[in-house]
Order: structure tokens, then C-alpha cells, then sequence
């Protein structure tokens, strides 16, 4: 079925007396919402096996609106508490939804052993390159040059890119996608969320009233356009040097391994510790 | 050389250029769309021919490089060759890589006994889309490959783009007509092999072997008899209208926080912020049901409902 075709409709998961929601106008987190949703739809999950559990700032509001189960848990502690949660109810899917500030700063350590274990998690990062809800501090993937409350003269930080430490960690499988792409990305979602260990999909996402007014970067409409320009589908390594990005970005799925998925390996433990 | 020809064309595919009579040239036309591998088809062949001994002449048009022109490749060779162009009337084989693109060149073809090889895939060009709302008609050639089987007696039409997508590269339909077209030259088999393992990307050999397999193992199987009925696995080129189940974009105005972005995005132009800056769809008769609207409103607030 093309995606024209689809019957999905996005309101059977929401609850809707909580709408409209709190994000700004225009903002590139409620799109990835419904690719998240979109992806959920096609693979049949029923609502009562979902648990979303998401982090403290905007991407972290994101589970108030989702009709299922869902927690709201403490800055940069999502993995944390998912991989508790996994590990006690392994019938739920348990599906992350995190900041790059939440992610990769508080909580950058949670992520490389969430990685490194390999539980069969999905983790949905949603990279707008700044720390909104708090008023537009720098994030360690704030591109150069750019400019942030903190960083009131272009950020010359460097860059981090979330996919190749994810993959270098050991995530079982590693995509990318932006907001525009919807389809895709929802694609991307859909394989991390049937991949058995830990998935790790970035979603490159706009905020459109902080990170966008300060660096001036259009409305709405004009920012989601333009992620196409900092994205390439392939052809990441033979690109030229870009003022804001350290090179062009690669999409899609961009790392898969068949690593032992961790739950199964502790469950083993437990049986054989009983037996013995 | 008339003669030969005759006598080929009343069994299946009987090879034209049989080597003996090869004194007259054979010409060889191929068309197609650009980008799709008209030249990259043509150079297989006219290699082909050198190896062979054989003279070879191919002028082609690639002025259309830009995707989506029509490109053609002329390709004569015999004994001797002096034009490099094929006249109205005088190809002995026709291969089209597009439908349509096929269509417009059959007055090429030698009548009674020309061969006539297509891929069923049809390449809707832009100009010819009268209307952009689903399954609404356009202008593509209407014949189908019961029709023109009818007309030429030659006509082998198969649907080698689905075939090879199935094989694993959509890219190797190009093979899968070589495959067919190996069938009407009289070439050894292997050398047909050798010549386009050279002209693929080694990783894709193993798929572009089995499309040539399955372009000859089509033309063995092919029943005239069948097509006349319309019942070819080709008859899928028949226009399928797609069904239009969605009702128009629906808008909850409390949820609208005026961002602009359907209204920027709509292809086209239906929807507009009104006084309150909410959105509306004022157009209603334009919109084709693309749903971009609905998938980029990044707060919910439109819905394309499903038909029940
Ligand atoms: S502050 Fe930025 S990220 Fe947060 S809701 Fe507003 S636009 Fe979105
Ligand atoms: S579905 Fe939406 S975007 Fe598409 S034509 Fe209709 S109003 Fe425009
Ligand atoms: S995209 Fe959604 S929120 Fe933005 S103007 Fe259109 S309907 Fe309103």
C-alpha cells in the first residue's frame, strides 16, 4: 500500500483532551510524532503493549500526548529507567523518546551503555540542535557558527554526531532521517522499532521559535524546506566542507549488527543462577 | 535477404541476422527515455557486432541526456555499412525500453517482418498529466500490447521492469531486453554473456545474468495466441485507475497554530490562513488528496478521513 493510500489516523492515538498541544508553532516535534505513531500503526502494536518513556525538555513532553503508557521521567535518565522497565516486562515495547541535550549531554552516558548493551529498546532522538523549553542554550550538537543564548558570538564547539557514537557503542541498528521526509523517516522508525536490540534513530527536527529566530533562519514553512540542504542521502565522506555542519549528513538506516540482545542474555543468567 | 527475413518472421523468433546473408546491414533501433540506458543498451550491441566481425554504424541522440527526453540509437551493421542512420520502414528490430516511446517509433520498423521488443513499463511524461488528482485520465498511449500485437505479427511486449525489481535491481530490465533481443540475432549465446558482464557493475553481474536468462526463457514461452486475448502477463499496462477513498483535508481550527507550513507546502496552493489566521482550505476543487498537508501540520490539525 503507498503511503497515499494509508489508512492511518493519528488521533486514534492521541488523547485528545490534552490539544492543542505545548509546543510552539511550527515546531518539527509534533511531525516526528506522527511519523513515530505512523510507524506504530503500520506494525500493529496494540496501544496496551506500547510504553513510552521520554526526558525532561520539549521532546520530552512528547509522551503527555500519546494515548498509551508513558512516563515522563528525570533529565537525561530515559534509557535508565527504560532499561529497567524492558527488563522487568519484556512483552512491552518499550520505545524512548529523548532530546540531543537530554541524550547526549545529561544523559550521553546512559546512551553509550544503553549501546553497549544492546536491549531491545528504540530510541527516538529528536536533534533540533538546541535546548529549547530552557530558552536556547547551546547543545553538543549545535552546529558551528550558530548562534545561542550561550554562545552569543557562533558556536565553535565541535560537533557531535549521535549516529557514529551510537554505532561505535554498539547499537544493534543506527538511522537518520529529517522531519520533511515524513515517509522515511517513518520507514526508519519502523525498522528500528522490529529490530531485535537496541535501535537508535536521530531525527533531525526544527525549533523554530528559539534555535530558528535567533539564527534567523525563516519561518517555519522555510526551515523544514531547507533541511534538505545540510542532508544527503549517501555520499556522506566525499563531500565539501559546509560552514554549519561538519559535512553533509547521511539518512536512512546507516548501521545494522546481529550483537546477542541483552534481556535474552540475562534471562539465561537468571535460569541457569536457579538451576544451580 | 527479403526472403530470409519472411521466413523469419512466420516461426518465433527466428534469428534476422543470420550470418551468411548479413551482407545487406541489419538495423537495430532502440529507444527509450533518458536516463533509463538507451546508449548503455546500443553500446552492448554494437561491441557485440565488432567482436563479430562485423562493421558497425550507431548514431544515437543524447541531446535529451536531461532525464526524461526521448533518446534513440541507431545501430546498423553488416558486411559493409554506409549510412549510419536506419530510414522510415527499414528496422529489422525495434527495442523499447518505454512503452509509449515505442509506440512512437514503430513506422521504423520493416513492415510484415520487423520485430517489435518492448518493456510494458510505462514512463508517464508531465505533459502529459491533464490533472494531477488521482486516477484522473491523461494523456499516455492509450494502445495496449493486445493492440499492437495485432498490428505486427513480432511483437514481443514484457513487463521486464516488475521482473527485474523482482530480480533485485530494477536497473537490469535493460538485460532482460538484451536477453530478448539475443534471441532475433543470430550470436552465440556466451558471447552475448561475456560482452555485458563487461558493461555492468560487477556487483550486479549474478542479477543481470538472470535477467538475461529470463528476457530468452520469455520469448520461448511467448503465445501469440494468448496476447491476441488479452490475457498476456503484459496486460498489465492497461490503465488501473487509483481509487479515490479519502474525503478532502479536514481542519481543527483549535488546533491550528498558524505556522504557515500547509499553506506553503500545498502543491497546489489550496489552502490559506483566513482572518483569524487559522488555515482553510479555500481552493477545495483544486486539491488532489496528496496529503502532504496532513503529514506536515506538525500539530494534528489536519485530517484527510478514510471513505467508509
Ligand atoms: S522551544 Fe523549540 S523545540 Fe521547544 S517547542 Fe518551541 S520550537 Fe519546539
Ligand atoms: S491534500 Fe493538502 S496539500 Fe495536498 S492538495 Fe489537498 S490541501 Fe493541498
Ligand atoms: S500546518 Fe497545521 S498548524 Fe500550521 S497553519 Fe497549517 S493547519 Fe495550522
Amino acid at each position: 500500500m503507498s503511503e497515499v493510500d494509508s489508512k492511518f489516523n493519528i488521533r486514534d492515538y492521541l488523547r485528545e483532551h490534552m490539544f492543542p498541544h505545548f509546543l510552539c508553532p511550527g515546531c518539527g516535534h509534533g511531525i516526528a510524532l506522527r511519523a513515530l505513531l505512523w510507524a506504530i500503526d503500520e506494525l500493529e502494536i496494540p496501544k496496551d503493549k506500547l510504553a513510552f518513556v521520554s526526558g525532561i525538555g520539549c521532546s520530552g513532553r512528547l509522551g503527555a500526548y500519546i494515548d498509551s503508557n508513558t512516563f515522563h521521567v528525570t533529565h537525561g535518565r530515559p534509557l535508565a529507567f527504560a532499561t529497567g522497565l524492558k527488563l522487568a516486562r519484556p512483552d512491552l515495547e518499550v520505545i524512548v523518546i529523548t532530546g540531543d541535550g537530554d541524550c547526549l549531554a545529561i544523559g550521553g552516558n546512559h546512551l553509550i551503555h544503553a549501546c553497549r548493551r544492546n536491549l531491545n529498546i528504540t530510541c527516538m532522538m529528536l536533534n533540533n540542535e538546541v535546548y529549547g523549553m530552557t530558552g536556547g542554550q547551546v547543545s553538543p550538537t549545535t552546529s558551528s557558527n550558530r548562534f545561542t543564548t550561550t554562545t552569543p558570538h557562533g558556536n565553535y564547539e565541535p560537533v557531535f554526531d549521535a549516529c557514529k557514537l551510537a554505532e561505535a557503542a554498539g547499537a544493534g541498528m543506527v538511522g537518520r532521517e529529517i522531519t520533511l521526509q515524513t515517509p522515511a523517516l517513518k520507514n526508519v522508525l519502523k525498522e528500528g522499532l522490529s529490530h531485535n536490540g537496541f535501535s537508535f534513530v536521530e531525527v533531525m527536527s526544527d525549533c523554530t521559535e528559539v534555535f530558528g529566530r535567533k539564527n534567523e533562519l525563516g519561518d517555519s514553512a522555510e526551515m523544514v524546506l531547507t533541511q534538505k540542504s545540510s542532508v544527503r542521502p549517501d555520499g556522506y565522506d566525499n563531500t565539501v566542507e559546509q560552514p554549519f555542519r561538519p559535512n553533509f549528513l547521511k539518512t536512512g538506516v546507516m548501521a545494522r549488527n546481529d550483537r546477542p540482545e541483552y534481556a535474552a542474555a540475562y534471562r539465561q543468567h537468571i535460569m541457569s543462577m536457579k538451576e544451580g | 535477404m527479403m526472403t530470409e527475413l519472411n521466413q523469419a518472421s512466420s516461426k518465433n523468433a527466428q534469428p534476422v541476422a543470420q550470418t551468411q546473408v548479413a551482407k545487406v546491414p541489419v538495423n537495430v533501433l532502440i529507444v527509450g527515455v533518458g536516463g533509463q540506458g538507451v546508449i548503455m543498451v546500443s553500446k552492448v550491441l554494437a561491441s557485440l557486432c565488432q567482436q563479430q566481425g562485423y562493421e558497425v554504424k550507431q548514431s544515437e541522440v543524447h541531446g535529451m541526456a536531461k532525464r526524461g527526453g526521448s533518446v534513440f540509437s541507431h545501430v546498423r551493421f553488416g558486411e559493409k555499412v554506409y549510412s549510419p542512420t536506419i530510414p522510415v520502414g527499414q528496422a529489422d528490430v525495434l527495442v523499447a525500453l518505454e512503452w509509449a516511446e515505442g509506440l512512437r517509433w514503430l513506422p521504423y520498423l520493416k513492415p510484415e517482418t520487423g520485430i517489435f521488443i518492448a518493456d510494458t513499463q510505462k514512463i508517464v511524461p508531465p505533459f502529459a498529466c491533464r490533472d494531477r488528482k488521482h486516477g484522473a485520465a491523461n494523456g499516455y498511449a492509450k494502445e495496449t500490447v493486445a493492440d499492437i500485437s495485432q498490428m505486427i505479427s513480432n511483437c514481443y511486449a514484457a513487463d521486464a521492469g516488475t521482473t527485474a525489481a523482482e530480480l533485485g535491481n530494477a536497473r537490469a530490465a535493460n538485460t532482460l531486453l538484451l536477453g530478448m533481443l539475443s534471441t532475433t540475432l543470430d550470436f552465440p549465446e556466451s558471447e552475448w554473456r561475456d560482452i555485458i558482464s563487461k558493461f555492468v557493475p560487477p556487483k550486479t553481474i549474478d542479477i543481470n545474468m538472470q535477467a538475461f536468462d529470463q528476457g530468452r526463457e520469455w520469448v520461448e514461452r511467448y503465445d501469440p495466441a494468448a496476447l491476441a486475448q488479452g490475457q498476456a502477463e503484459a496486460g498489465s499496462v492497461a490503465q488501473q485507475p487509483h481509487q479515490v477513498q479519502f474525503e478532502l483535508p479536514v481542519i481543527t481550527e483549535a488546533w491550528c497554530k498558524s505556522c504557515d507550513i500547509c499553506v506553503k507546502f500545498c502543491p497546489e496552493r489550496c489552502l490559506s490562513l483566513n482572518e483569524n489566521q487559522v488555515a482553510e482550505l479555500t481552493k477545495p476543487e483544486l486539491c488532489t488528496l496528496c496529503r502532504i498537508c496532513e503529514r506536515l501540520c506538525p500539530d494534528f490539525a489536519i485530517s484527510l478521513n478514510y471513505k467508509h
